[in-house]
């Protein structure tokens, strides 16, 4: 039995809307702690981890661990039903083929409930260590994303660049190339606004724009995202969702041609 | 009401209706084999107890419409429980558990190959579509990139041989007439490939295992066949026969292999010469982690245990035929089966070093292993009169080729070198008649596929480690459903017989 009400229902669509585009097809595990979701894209380059705490729901049973692979179109198509103010309660029983999402009107005059047929979905998950990183950059979600996109219109990667300076982003392709620097900036009005980097030593590393820009359709979920780069590890772009939890995208970096590389 | 009270109401209104060509409704109200006429009597009665006196005449009009609808049209739930019993078998059955299915949706089902194009194990894919549909995935062509792949190089060139510039009895050749078809499909798909990201490692043949030598007399054989027919097409001008035959005269000889070597070297490609059998040394390749998987059209890949092997990855792009991988474990998982079992499974079904036994097909060979465990259990209890075992059957032999074939991991390091463009332009243009812009515009693309930085891949910094929530409900269903699927075929496949 799987009872989840969410009162910010709204939330629910957004996290939606921001994974819909890199994965087609997912797992979302309940347990004691919380609603969470693990899933590679399809090229096993990028990987979205999605946690929404137990506590930041109105009700929140779940009787044991269990996990329902939803289509994320399908379910997006469902969400879509909702009203941006109702209120929505994701409920499975033990032992069914469906989950059910009900929606109620924030005056509790209407009530939809729409059931999904769920599938079979056998996918890796993946083991994240908890680790140190070299360089952290918490910037404002809005200017990341315009970044991203205006660098996209130029090349197809992005390179990351952290110094004392600040936080580089540079691009090159067939027209010609691009550099935006974003410096350490925490004399601003609104803490939303601030640009705050915290560097160990200096990094470098390569991206694809392409997953970026994908990322950043989360920016609606929070003021700030916060980048986290290592010479040796994935790349973490996180957007906290207040109260509840996070949701983080991991992208492994282009390597170049001469490493050695796992077969 | 007796049933016969119905059956004159019924009359009346359908006379109202037809009065003119009464005769042709009495002729056609009863289209019906006799069967489903009795059910009609039964349905009437059953419909009709004592107590149907008291009904109203609502519901009495209610039957009679229903009676009505179900006379016109022929059509009733119950029609198809009155068929005689064994009218539906066939093709229809197999899909039945598909659509008895619970009502969740299934992500990709694996599309089950032609069977007439399949190669090394006979009925395989098939066999494996049908109990391990698990162990298939169909994967696109682009998420290979940055992996290392190992191909089984013969039967890419005799796909080669076959398709690429082919039009009935000509190919592609050059000044001297010699067939470069080989050489045209070598190097686009390479290049193909490469573009992807994707590293290959040709292996080729070497020397056939004995046993294999009387499969190969069979396909000479079959090839001169083929040859005489052919030219009596020719006589007779026969255009699709010409091409059908033309393709069944392919052969690769060792010029092939060596012309696409060459080529290969001058690419930059890695180039591996198997001890024996090509397909062996890929399995061995990627067991030993040397390559992420093995390329092939030959099932026999599996049988020699290559962990990960790949279907249609040298497939031309316009075919937009989807790769299908196919995953060694999952696949004894699901047939629940050992290795040693599988391979048993494989030469039952009938692999290229010996002949099977007549009349045990993929799916009896599949209920004998899990019945009986191995080839020598099934040879003390199967019936003798009913199936032939061929007098000279060297399964044992068949046996040890593919648990110990004669494989290599001395091989120099895998490694992808810069193309040598005066090599390819002094090798293709001048001597085998490419044109040189399009040379000249291949050997960019490979360089420009090099220097582009590859992109790394999320398995390469964390690892995979088990999930621990449970699936809500999901396991116990599907076993069920795929099980009684099971249970069913191999039933009816063990009436046919």
């Amino acid at each position: 039995m799987l009872e989840l009400r969410l009162v910010q229902g709204s939330l629910l669509k957004k996290v939606l809307e921001a994974i819909r585009e890199l994965v087609t097809d997912a797992n979302f595990d309940c347990s004691g702690t919380g609603f969470s979701l693990q899933a590679m894209d399809s090229s096993h380059v990028a990987l979205v981890a999605l946690l929404l705490r137990a506590e930041g729901f109105e009700h929140y049973r779940c009787d044991r661990n269990l996990s329902m692979g939803m289509n994320l179109n399908n379910m997006a198509k469902m969400l879509r039903c909702a009203g941006n103010d109702d209120i929505i309660t994701i409920k499975a029983d033990d032992g069914s083929d469906t989950v059910t999402f009900m929606f109620e009107s924030p005056k509790q005059d209407k009530i939809a409930d729409f059931e999904m047929k769920l599938m079979d979905i056998d996918s890796e998950h993946l083991g994240i260590p908890d680790s140190e990183y070299q360089a952290i950059v918490r910037m404002p979600s809005a200017e990341f994303m315009r970044i991203c996109k205006d660098l996209s219109s130029i090349g197809d990667t992005v390179i990351i660049s952290v110094t004392k300076e600040g936080v580089k982003f540079s691009t090159s392709g067939e027209i010609g190339s691009a550099n935006i620097v974003c410096r350490q900036n925490q004399t601003v009005d609104k803490p939303e606004e601030a640009t705050v980097i915290e560097m160990q030593e200096p990094v470098s590393l390569t991206f694809a724009l392409r997953y970026m820009n994908s990322f950043t359709k989360a920016s609606s979920l929070s003021d700030q995202v916060t980048i986290s780069l290592s010479s040796e590890l994935p790349v973490v772009v996180e957007y906290k969702i207040a109260e509840m939890g996070y949701i983080r995208f991991y992208l492994a970096p282009k390597i170049e041609e001469d490493e050695e590389m796992k077969p | 009401m007796s049933h016969s009270t119905v059956f004159s109401h019924l009359w009346n209104c359908r006379s109202a209706y037809h009065r003119q060509n009464r005769l042709d409704i009495a002729a056609a109200s009863f289209p019906l084999p006799s069967s489903s006429r009795c059910s009609l009597q039964s349905a009437t009665r059953a419909a009709s107890p004592p107590a149907l006196k008291s009904e109203t005449r609502g519901f009495k009009m209610g039957l009679r419409v229903w009676l009505l609808w179900w006379r016109w049209t022929g059509v009733s739930p119950r029609r198809e429980n009155t068929q005689p019993t064994g009218w539906s078998k066939g093709g229809k059955n197999r899909n039945s558990s598909r659509f008895l299915a619970p009502l969740r949706l299934r992500r990709r089902p694996p599309r089950a190959a032609a069977v007439g194009d399949e190669m090394g194990i006979k009925g395989l894919t098939k066999l494996l579509a049908d109990n391990a549909p698990k162990a298939m995935k169909e994967q696109k062509f682009e998420s290979y990139f940055g992996r290392k792949i190992a191909v089984d190089a013969s039967m890419s060139i005799y796909q080669f041989l076959i398709v690429v510039g082919r039009t009935g009895m000509e190919t592609l050749t050059n000044e001297a007439g010699e067939v470069t078809s080989h050489l045209q499909g070598m190097f686009n798909r390479t290049i193909r490939l490469l573009e992807a990201g994707i590293k290959p490692v040709y292996v080729f043949d070497g020397k056939p295992p004995d046993l294999k030598k009387q499969e190969l007399a069979k396909r000479y054989s079959k090839r001169e066949d083929a040859t005489k027919e052919l030219t009596e097409a020719v006589e007779e001008g026969d255009k699709d026969a010409i091409e059908k035959l033309s393709k069944r005269t392919v052969k690769v000889t060792r010029q092939h292999n060596d012309d696409c070597k060459k080529l290969l070297r001058l690419m930059g490609v890695p180039v591996v010469e198997a001890p024996c059998e090509a397909e062996a040394e890929c399995a061995a390749l990627c067991t030993n982690d040397k390559v992420y998987a093995v390329a092939s059209e030959d099932m026999d890949s599996l049988t020699f245990g290559a962990p990960r092997f790949l279907r249609h990855l040298m497939d031309p792009s316009s075919k937009k035929i989807p790769v299908m991988e196919f995953d060694v474990a999952k696949v004894l998982e699901e047939l629940e089966l050992t290795m040693d079992q599988f391979i048993d499974l494989c030469i039952l079904c009938g692999c290229d070093y010996c002949d099977s036994i007549k009349g045990i097909g993929g799916q009896t060979a599949l209920k004998l292993i899990r019945q009986h465990g191995s080839i020598e259990s099934i040879l003390e209890n199967l019936n003798k009169d009913r199936y032939q075992i061929p007098e000279d059957w060297p399964y044992q032999e068949a046996r040890r080729l593919f648990k110990e074939p004669d494989v290599t991991l001395d091989i120099p390091e895998l490694k992808w070198t810069a193309p040598d463009e005066e090599g390819l332009i002094s090798f293709l243009v001048k001597d085998n008649g490419f044109n040189e812009d399009r040379v000249t515009k291949a050997i960019e693309k490979i360089k420009s596929a090099k220097n582009k930085s590859s992109q790394g891949r999320l398995e390469s910094f964390f690892k995979p480690v088990v999930s621990t929530s449970a699936p809500l409900k999901r396991k116990e269903t599907s076993e069920k459903t795929t099980k009684a699927a099971a249970n069913k075929k191999t039933k009816a496949g063990g009436k046919k017989k």
